[in-house]
């Protein structure tokens, strides 16, 4: 997959300072599955899933997802926080290959 | 004089990336590591007992929302989400929300762990589902306090290959 990596954030148009934001996450990722041999023992190697997703804002961690290969492929994630001074805000997906993905999004007060 | 600074740098890159692919490279061994504690092949009630160690379980039904479809089509995309009623401020607010499927080979979904800048204490994954059955959200508060509500999906077509 070309994409792999590609982090895409969404957040509302209009913030006011105060608001609870909801912010939506996405990234380009396989999350593979574990796969069986024809006698149903798990092949045993390195699976690339996410297992980290960490959310900054101001230099401050407000969220930590710590996820497994429960989770769907692409994976999509929710979350809010507190605007309260402009800055910025970003969201890093680390997975079981070593590979780090960030995203990031420039709060603003309109 | 530029040479030298180059050369530094390269020597920092390169440690870097050492450093990098030793993480990774412990991370990426099978069954140990948390990313594999966190999620073991074993039964929910077993996997309950290792995160929580029998602790009591509320029953959370007044202040938390567990939003899962009744019929799932394509188990392995299934949209969950779970807020929770509190007020966030630094001495009382919601710590942690799992998200555990009962019937999945390896139970435990996904720990989001919140700060009380979150502001709302919600959380929202796309996740797999194997097969029928609960899906639990468990709300750990910053006092200790467990809450549990849980909601049962029905899989047409189940999205765990293990």
């Amino acid at each position: 997959m070309p994409d792999i990596g590609k982090v895409r954030l969404r957040i509302p148009s209009t913030i006011k300072p105060g608001d609870i934001v909801e912010v939506r996450a996405l990234v380009i990722h396989p999350m593979e599955r574990i796969e069986r041999d024809a006698q149903g023992k798990i092949i045993q190697k390195n699976y690339n899933y996410i297992n980290k997703v960490i959310v900054t804002y101001l230099g401050k961690t407000i969220a930590t997802f710590d996820t497994t290969q429960n989770v769907a492929e692409n994976p999509f994630f929710t979350f809010t926080f507190k605007a309260t001074d402009p800055g910025q805000l970003k969201v890093q997906f680390l997975d079981t290959a070593g590979g780090r993905y960030e995203g990031t999004a420039d709060i603003k007060f309109s | 004089m530029n040479d030298r600074r180059m050369s530094r740098r390269t020597v920092l890159i390169t440690l870097g990336a050492l450093g990098a692919a030793a993480a990774g490279g412990l991370a990426a061994v099978p069954g140990t590591g948390w990313a594999q504690a966190l999620a073991q092949y074993e039964s929910v009630d077993d996997a309950l007992k290792r995160l929580f160690g029998g602790k009591p379980m509320k029953d959370g039904a007044t202040s938390v929302k567990l939003e899962v479809p009744f019929i799932a089509e394509n188990g392995a995309v299934v949209p969950v989400s779970v807020s929770v009623d509190s007020p966030m401020t630094p001495t009382n607010y919601v710590k942690h929300i799992y998200v555990v499927a009962d019937k999945n080979r390896m139970p435990v979904v996904t720990r989001v762990t919140l700060a009380p800048e979150a502001g709302r204490a919600f959380m929202g994954a796309n996740i797999r589902l194997g097969e029928s059955g609960d899906v639990r959200a468990i709300v750990e508060q910053s006092d200790g306090t467990l809450l549990v509500v849980k909601r049962e999906v029905k899989v047409t077509v189940g999205g765990c290959g293990g």
